[in-house]
């Protein structure tokens, strides 16, 4: 009998790395085209479980697929058309929305500087809250006004791809498996049952991450909200799914979510600044929370990847790629793993390669046939 | 072009030959296309090995054109275990477990084969789980079968 193939070893894992940075760089070149893919795989992988039910319930996938597509596009379609018209309407109470809140901030930030001063005559001596108030006046000064235009032209520039996203999940949902054997059929036939198992492997660990992603920002809305709720703070499970999507963009995005909170709670409660610090200490206790037990308990456990890695390629995925290797390390990861450990396995067992030898031999042979005579 | 590049064979031929298959005789012309739809469609020229003995196994094989032989490993002449032709299948148990293979599995000659991958039934489970009971249903007597013709020999060798 023959052994049973081993795990991946050292320098499997380090082609595995090293594919994910180089892809991550890629990925940045070309990011108008990831992130709708990305959106779409979200939208995909959330839609399936509806399209299987309908397939067990007798349609075809085909219609299946028509059906629950069709659904999300017209809902989005509609969704859109009702919130539009009252964006646009709303835009100026927006507009002094975000100048109140960032008037909120500056005041909070003011009131702690001076009782700092009140404290420390170091702090007095350089006049640090006048310094950092005429900083952040200077970048607060018409904060909506001044990026009303590039927040425009940024939804204008990335609109189209992103309405690509639910066309690309149709797709995936309606030929997912035509184009899983239209792959298996350009694969010799001594590798085919490894290529299955890799393509199963790969839906799994996909399906898996967004399952995971999906847990997490369940976990970080419902400890955001209760927190926030304990603080008295209003509207804290919208603060807290907000705050919680925003996480979706690892650090960075908890970064934002944590300054929307604390200047809505400057806002909401000017004369107690206790409450904004309070969400400040609760921002750092779920993000703790978060980043050593939630994601590897969720995203980590999820892609079978070692919580302690998890922690460092989120670094190295930041580090070269910014905010979308933030967000791209752990599922590119979670691909080149299971595709470095299955190519491992396939190209060192020797009689995989054997028999595929001996296969093109048989045929080179076959059809050499008639041609000796 | 386009809309054509990911078809595969799927002809009313296939479906009737895989109405003659043990397992999915009792599925309905409906339920044999879901099934078909599953397939994969592979060929084997004469002397090609499709799968060792102690290989995980992943998949159950179709015998749709050809023969197959299924003999001791590295073993073709005196390891003969069993010689199958269109209509048959092997490897079923691979749709159970990742158990290795038990012995391996050579063609005799040019044939062609539908693959039935586990993780492709394991999803019919889930999705037809009807037509998953009645594949379930025929395999688990032709493994009763297998083991009770077994038993015997074992009994009549000793006797």
């Amino acid at each position: 009998m023959r052994p049973r193939a081993a795990h991946a070893g050292p320098v499997v894992w380090m082609g595995v790395i090293a594919a994910t940075c180089l892809l991550l760089v890629v990925f940045r070149a070309v990011l108008w085209l990831v992130v709708p893919f990305l959106a779409a795989l979200v939208i995909y992988y959330g839609l399936r479980p509806l399209a299987a039910r309908l397939v067990y319930a007798g349609l075809s996938i085909e219609t299946a697929a028509n059906v629950v597509s069709g659904t999300f596009i017209l809902a989005l379609a509609v969704a859109l058309t009702l919130l539009f018209p009252r964006l646009t309407a709303n835009a100026v109470q927006w507009q002094e929305s975000v100048n109140r809140y960032l008037d909120a901030g500056t005041g909070l930030l003011e009131q702690t500087l001076s009782s700092l001063e009140a404290r420390y005559a170091v702090l007095q001596k350089v006049q640090a809250a006048a310094s950092v108030r005429a900083q952040v006046e200077g970048l607060t000064d018409d904060f909506a006004q001044r990026h009303a235009g590039e927040f425009v032209m940024g939804l204008v520039t990335w609109l189209p791809s992103l309405l690509l996203a639910p066309f690309l999940a149709f797709f995936f949902l309606r030929d997912g498996r035509r184009f899983k054997r239209f792959l298996g059929r350009a694969v010799p036939n001594a590798y085919f049952e490894r290529t299955l198992y890799l393509l199963h492997e790969l839906d799994r660990t996909a399906h898996s991450y967004f399952q995971g992603l999906l847990k997490l920002t369940v976990l970080d809305a419902a400890a955001l909200a209760l927190g926030l709720a304990a603080l008295g703070m209003s509207a804290p499970v919208t603060l807290g799914l907000l705050t919680a999507v925003l996480a979706w963009v690892p650090y960075v995005g908890s970064i934002l979510g944590c300054a929307v909170v604390v200047l809505v709670a400057a806002a909401d409660f000017p004369n107690d600044p206790a409450i904004a610090y309070g969400t400040v200490a609760l921002f750092i206790l779920v993000r703790m929370l978060d980043d050593f037990f939630f994601m590897p308990m969720t995203i980590g456990r999820s892609l079978r990847i070692h919580p302690m890695l998890s922690v460092v390629m989120i670094f190295v995925g930041g580090a070269l790629a910014g905010v979308a290797g933030l967000m791209l390390v752990l599922p590119v990861l979670g691909v080149a793993m299971v595709v470095g450990e299955t190519l491992g396995r396939v190209v060192t067992d020797p009689r995989l390669r054997a028999r595929h030898a001996h296969a093109r031999r048989l045929r080179s042979r076959q059809a050499a046939l008639d041609l000796a005579g | 072009m386009f809309a054509g590049f990911m078809r595969q064979a799927e002809t009313p031929r296939r479906w009737r030959r895989l109405a003659g298959v043990r397992i999915f005789c009792d599925l309905k012309p409906r339920e044999l296309r879901i099934v078909d739809g599953l397939l994969h469609e592979r060929g084997y020229i004469a002397g090609e090995v499709i799968f060792d003995e102690g290989e995980e196994g992943q998949a159950l094989y179709i015998v749709l054109e050809g023969r197959v032989l299924i003999c001791r490993q590295g073993d073709p002449e005196s390891g003969r275990i069993a010689e199958l032709g269109a209509g048959e299948f092997f490897g079923d148990l691979a749709l159970l477990d990742d158990a290795p293979r038990a012995a391996q599995a050579r063609a005799l000659e040019a044939c062609r084969l539908a693959v039935f991958f586990r993780a492709d039934f394991m999803s019919l489970l889930d999705t037809h789980a009807a037509i998953a009971s009645r594949v379930s249903l025929r395999l688990a007597r032709y493994i009763g079968e297998r083991l009770r013709g077994m038993n015997r020999k074992v009994l009549g060798a000793a006797t």
